[in-house]
């Protein structure tokens, strides 16, 4: 069977259901099956997506079935189709999570669309082969962010989003703006006719200047060095559910728009343009560290930890080298993972301790055993070691920037792991092995019982992630191979 | 060769089976069932033994991600032999003391778990061949080790020493790994055996020396080598039976393993020589003086085990010398030293596995291991004594126990570097035996302390809640008998064990010598009055003389730099660390959206003036721009002045109505460039804002101007005027740049294609409609926002729900 319109099922399905849920605001429990049955149907077309890609080669369609260059078309290589499956992957945890953590008041009031719509904004940044309507997906996302943060009216909350909100409509200003200069330049929005183009003038040294606006657009996104100052307060004001799908998801896409346009529009002046990237990328690693230590706060040290992983994925894609790209995809899948895992961790730490200062926390591992392990394997993980899933991928890295002769960069990569393992594992000590210092709050078994599943499994698949390497490594390569090669990427879009 | 694939995996296995097995086997019965394994994987080794000392190996390999080139190889030779021996041997009977050791009432199952993890762990570093696999096990045995440190977690202690060791042994194996991502961006392959037939191309690489330095540095903190020495001490906080193993036996050996292993890559260098010996003797020394002032037996133990590693490691530099000789006679001279050091590998493990276990039968039974509290045990506790005495005893060299062999072969290779023309024979290298010697008298004074302090002089009253001190019970007592007879077994037998245990060993780190005469040179109890002789003549009498003196000379401890530890180096650094990233972190996170903005757009004026200063494309181009009609100018001229006066407003309604016209103005234009749909939609939403704007103010209080510095006004009018010059620059320039003509000649053909007049129109309703459909959801979205941030208050007080 011919599926041209495949590659819009993940972004199309949840914007479907995210509607029906609209007609059952009062009925929480129909809302959560919903959801869940929408999400799970993703998956579904996603994985078939995957599959199709990986027989029949990048997919496209061009809406209204404009031609190539006129219309907007969506494209879904490798890339895309790995990071679409697994923000649904995450998503799904995270909403089953939800049913035990955020409260009816919250799901009487729109939580599930906003999610679903979230989604929806985000797989079609990923999908999309259009410039313009990669700000428009933006905008959706962002939009359904802003809903989800303010969701509650908390003080906290109503403080830290008008700045979320604020700093992402400037962002939002200058993405319009450096797409119409690229515009008049080019006179296309096309991604792969951009390409062509650029790579038709080679790059002219106006187009590099664009080339930095595109960054600083999509660094404020990424929370990249020195634009994410926005990103830690903004983030620990929502509850967890929202922190981690924002946490896993949201800076991610501004890190694919880096290296979407890094790899298809920028790359004939790497000299200039890659090395600025690597050097904000390192920068940002290191600003990430010493955050992460600052803090004896459970949710700003994961939050700092995103930072120094942008940083780590970007340098990879700096070294635009296959082994560098190949660790970048396969470090921000994992990223992505791990992030969502970790953050519900904290989140059932918090739960079970009642605070998130880990000065006021201890002596855990007597009474939740399973989540002190879950917690130290998903701890472990994230710092790299080595079967899990941080590991393979920044070896690679590291692999990418010796070929490329960057010795202190990838230095600067694995030590970076340390500050990470240090960060992670001082939550550890304090709150498992630590003193008793609080009575805890009395807790219903069934709700931490219910909290721990989506845990246990994103950690399990994390791990299988890290283990099996080699089955998954085949996609890995196919999608570091497109952006290595953006010929690729153009010939399936502007074929005939 | 499956064997050796499941001697890695069986403790694996084990390890996940000790919860459940526990159910059944209640209590420190588990114990019985743990040591099966290691057992078990001791008579399957040593099976072996006869076919590797006839020159045979066990390679065996499976993919495991083979697109990253890492393949799960194992390879069994006579050097993962020695170590595979030990890990199982030396396992064996601490898995039999522990069973004794451990009070019923602790999580025996855990610990269990956690040391059969180790074991695996341990036995994947000796026997990997590839040295991601061997990473891979290498920060396993960190991590395990890390758990049994804390294994008693409520003591502060405890918690200090397992995370000081994680730190420094992670670190040093991060720094290992760069090393060996450097040999395979040399070589091309992960696997040992191939990078050992690659030495010439590696010793030829611009990257030998970073990833010689950078595999040291892995070696040295696992092995606490000097100065990373310092988490070994404080790992002693661990339960006795795992100082034994993993801080005695088995895994601070890792270390010396990893310099066996790549001598055979790396020694054809003398940076390799200079840098092991230099560390292996400084830190023997080091140690050993160190060791004289402790007073906790286990902590003395722990700078003792310092000390003895630096003396392996030393013979190892002196070993690889060999690489670098041509006469056969020089290349034996220094095989002999590595000979020595694997010699003196397995004599330590003897005696000083039994010294622990020793330690640990004291603490068991009286309480404590201060020396300043014990005393006169040598009747109370014969057995115990003896086996103290032959262990320290080794330990300090003597005969005739296998200490004393292996101390005067070391010795013997100190003395021989004299012969070794090779080296620009500098003073330093002279200093060696010198060194050595002072080192070894300092073991001397020690191991007499270990011996007399405890087991002589003056009875102690027992601590309060103590019984009298009596001997240990037989059940923990077999162990330490089982190593000390090995002490003295290894002293008649000696050269079985070099013919059988240490010449396969010998042929892996010497592989292009092997089968060369020499090369397993036969150990004589005596060899007649030669210097290493005398030197150990004067060893015994300097020892006992200031043995006897020490408490006249031991002022020397507390004065100057001996004071200054290593360790308050680490804690500093730490706390320092934590506060000095409080401190900056908080500078610049001001909780101001203010600060946030004005960051951005500093970085977005900078690299845009960078951008336009680095390449210097100043084309401005404006001839084919359209006439600038007087309307339109002053539509902008009104857009103008209402944004100036915008700032100079003093009521909100003011602000608001000037913020309209901007909006009102801009639809004006939309009109004047006949784009009636988007005019509309400008209208409506301008429309909407600010009757939304209206309605709020209402209910909120006088718009205060808050007061601001004249620098801080300074600086923002300078922002957003320089923000404004870059937007208008670039603007203008791209026009200047203009390079294709625009897709939008296709769109003129608008009523053709699509059936619409007008081009904005198709294009928004038709061309591009899912960007407007996409907007439709936006502002579907955003009222949603509104509509729940209306009606979904919370009630104050409570913040989070898991907070609650």
């Amino acid at each position: 069977m011919n599926m041209i319109n495949l590659l819009l099922f993940p972004i199309i399905i949840p914007f479907f259901f995210a509607m029906i849920l609209m007609f059952f605001k009062e009925q929480v429990v129909v809302q959560r099956v919903l959801t869940l049955i929408g999400l799970a149907l993703s998956l579904v077309a996603s994985f078939w997506l995957i599959a199709t890609v990986k027989t029949e080669g990048i997919q496209t369609v061009t809406l209204g079935s404009w031609p190539a260059p006129f219309g907007i078309t969506m494209v879904s290589d490798m890339f895309s189709a790995l990071l679409v499956t697994t923000t649904i992957i995450i998503t799904i945890f995270v909403v089953i999570y939800s049913f035990s953590s955020i409260g009816v008041e919250r799901e009487r009031f729109f939580y599930y669309p906003a999610i679903l719509f979230m989604i929806t904004g985000i797989n079609g940044a990923f999908t999309t082969g259009d410039i313009f309507n990669m700000f428009v997906f933006f905008e959706v996302l962002l939009i359904a962010s802003y809903l989800l943060i303010v969701l509650g009216g908390e003080k906290r909350q109503l403080r830290e989003s008008i700045k979320y909100i604020l700093v992402n409509v400037i962002s939002s200003a200058i993405f319009v703006i450096a797409v119409a200069y690229l515009y008049s330049i080019i006179g296309t929005l096309n991604m792969a006719d951009i390409s062509v183009k650029i790579a038709e003038i080679n790059q002219p040294g106006i187009i590099s200047v664009i080339a930095i606006l595109f960054l600083i657009v999509f660094g404020i996104k990424g929370a990249i060095f020195p634009l994410y100052f926005w990103l830690p307060n903004s983030y620990a004001a929502p509850p967890i559910p929202i922190l981690a799908l924002f946490g896993a998801l949201l800076t991610k896409v501004g890190v694919y728009a880096i290296t979407r346009t890094y790899t298809l529009f920028f790359v004939h002046d790497i000299g200039f343009t890659h090395q600025f990237l690597m050097v904000l990328a390192l920068l940002t690693i290191i600003a990430g560290c010493i955050g992460a230590l600052a803090y004896f706060d459970l949710k700003q040290i994961i939050i700092y930890n995103i930072i120094i992983a942008v940083g780590v994925i970007l340098f990879g894609v700096a070294q635009m080298n296959t082994s560098g790209l190949e660790g970048a995809v396969y470090y921000l899948l994992h990223d992505m993972l791990i992030k969502g895992a970790l953050f519900v961790l904290i989140g059932i730490i918090i739960y079970a301790t009642g605070t998130s200062n880990l000065r006021e926390m201890g002596g855990l591992i007597k009474t939740h055993a399973t989540l002190g392990w879950t917690y130290l394997i998903a701890a472990f993980g994230l710092a790299g070691i080595p079967p899990l899933s941080g590991f393979i991928g920044k070896v690679l890295i590291t692999k990418g920037a010796f070929e490329a002769d960057h010795v202190i960069g990838s230095i600067i990569i694995l030590a970076s792991s340390l500050v990470v393992l240090l960060s992670v594992i001082r939550i550890f000590i304090y709150a498992f092995w630590g003193p008793q210092k609080n009575e805890l709050p009395v807790r219903d078994q069934r709700t931490y019982r219910q909290m721990m599943f989506p845990a246990i499994m994103l950690v399990l698949i994390t791990v299988a992630y890290g283990v099996g390497a080699e089955w998954l490594m085949p996609y890995m390569t196919d999608a570091a191979n497109v952006l290595a090669d953006p010929s690729i990427y153009i010939n399936a879009v502007l074929k005939e | 060769m499956i064997t050796v694939l499941l001697a890695i995996f069986i403790p694996f296995i084990a390890a996940c089976l000790v919860p459940f097995i526990h159910k059944i086997l209640t209590g420190r019965r588990i114990g019985w069932f743990v040591i099966t394994i290691p057992l078990f994987l001791f008579i399957l080794l040593i099976r072996l033994v006869p076919s590797l000392s006839n020159g045979a190996s066990y390679l065996y390999t499976f993919p495991w991600i083979p697109s990253a080139d890492v393949y799960f190889s194992t390879h069994l030779d006579g050097l993962s032999m020695i170590f595979a021996l030990l890990i199982t041997g030396i396992g064996s009977l601490v898995v039999l003391y522990s069973i004794y050791y451990l009070s019923e009432r602790e999580a025996i199952g855990r610990f269990y778990t956690y040391l059969l993890l180790f074991m695996g762990a341990m036995l994947g570093v000796v026997l990997s061949d590839n040295l991601i696999v061997l990473y891979v096990f290498w920060e396993l045995t960190s991590i395990s080790s890390f758990l049994l440190i804390a294994f008693w977690y409520h003591r502060k202690q405890s918690r200090y020493g397992a995370k000081k060791s994680m730190l420094i042994t992670v670190t040093g194996g991060i720094f290992m790994l760069v090393g060996f991502l450097m040999l395979y961006t040399i070589t091309g392959t992960f696997n040992l055996q191939e990078l050992i037939s690659m030495r010439e191309v590696i010793a030829a690489d611009s990257l030998f020396i970073p990833a010689m330095l950078l595999v040291l540095i892995g070696a040295f903190t696992k092995s606490a080598q000097f100065p990373f020495h310092i988490w070994l001490p404080d790992a002693m906080e661990a339960p006795t039976p795992v100082s034994a193993y993993l801080h005695s036996a088995t895994m601070v050996k890792a270390g010396i393993y990893l310099v066996a292993r790549f001598t055979p890559v790396f020694a054809g260098d003398t940076t390799w020589f200079y840098v092991v010996s230099c560390v292996g003797l400084l830190t023997m020394l080091w140690g050993s003086v160190n060791a004289v002032k402790q007073t906790d037996l286990k902590a003395l133990l722990a700078f003792s085990t310092v000390s003895q590693l630096g003396m392996i490691m030393s013979l190892l530099g002196i070993g690889s010398l060999a690489f670098a000789s041509s006469e056969s006679t020089q290349i034996a001279l220094f095989t002999a030293a590595t000979f020595a050091a694997l010699f003196h590998l397995i004599n330590h493990s003897t005696f000083k596995g039994s010294l622990f276990m020793v330690v640990g039968i004291l603490d068991h039974e009286l309480g404590t291991r201060n020396i300043k509290r014990l005393g006169g045990l040598a009747t109370i506790m014969p057995i115990t004594f003896t086996i103290a005495l032959i262990g320290s005893f080794s330990m300090a060299g003597l005969p005739p126990f296998n200490g004393f062999l292996s101390k005067e072969l070391f010795f013997e290779a100190m003395l021989s570097l004299k012969e070794a023309n090779l080296l620009s024979m500098d003073s330093l290298v002279l200093l060696f035996p010198i060194i050595a010697w002072v080192g070894s008298i300092f073991t001397f004074i020690y191991c007499m302390i270990i011996v007399f302090q405890t087991f002589f002089g003056k009875v102690h009253a027992p601590a309060p809640g103590q019984r009298p001190a009596h001997e240990a019970p037989i059940q923990m007592l077999i162990s330490p008998m089982v190593l000390g007879s090995l002490v003295v077994l290894i002293f008649i037998f000696p050269n079985l064990l070099g013919t059988y245990i240490l010449g396969p060993a010998m042929n892996a780190v010497y592989p292009q010598y092997e089968g060369m005469p020499g090369l397993v040179p036969e150990i004589h109890v005596w060899h007649g009055w030669e210097m290493p002789i005398f030197m150990t003549i004067g060893v015994i009498i300097i020892g006992i003389l200031l043995y006897g003196l020490l408490r006249y000379w031991k002022w020397i401890y507390s004065v100057g730099f001996l004071q200054w530890t290593l360790d308050r180096l680490y804690n500093a650094l730490l706390q320092r660390i934590e506060r000095v990233a409080s401190v900056v972190t908080k500078t610049y996170m001001t909780g101001s959206v203010r600060d946030y903005v004005a960051y951005i757009m500093l970085f977005f004026i900078a690299l845009v003036g960078i951008g336009l200063l680095g390449f210097q494309q100043f084309i401005f181009d404006f001839s084919d721009d359209a006439v600038i009609e007087i309307n339109e100018s002053i539509i902008i001229f009104v857009m103008m002045c209402s944004s100036v006066a915008i700032l100079f407003a003093k009521s909100r309604i003011t602000a608001i109505i000037l913020n309209g016209v901007l909006g009102y103005s801009i639809a004006i234009l939309f009109v004047v460039f006949r784009a009636p749909d988007l005019a509309l939609t400008q209208i409506i939403v301008e429309t909407v804002t600010t009757v939304l704007f209206l309605l709020c103010f209402y209910y909120l209080p006088e718009w205060k101007n808050e007061y601001k510095s004249v620098s801080m006004r300074i600086r923002n009018g300078l922002i957003a005027v320089a923000s404004g010059v870059a937007v208008t620059v670039i603007a203008l320039l791209v026009q200047g740049h203009s390079m294709y003509p625009s897709i939008s000649i296709y769109y003129e053909t608008a009523s053709r294609l699509a059936g619409g007049l007008n081009v904005v129109n198709t294009i928004l309703g038709d061309f591009r409609a899912f960007d407007t459909m996409l907007e439709v959801l936006v502002l579907f979205i955003a009222g949603l926002g509104v509509y729940s941030l209306v009606k979904l208050r919370r009630k104050k007080g409570v913040d989070h729900p898991e907070e609650k």
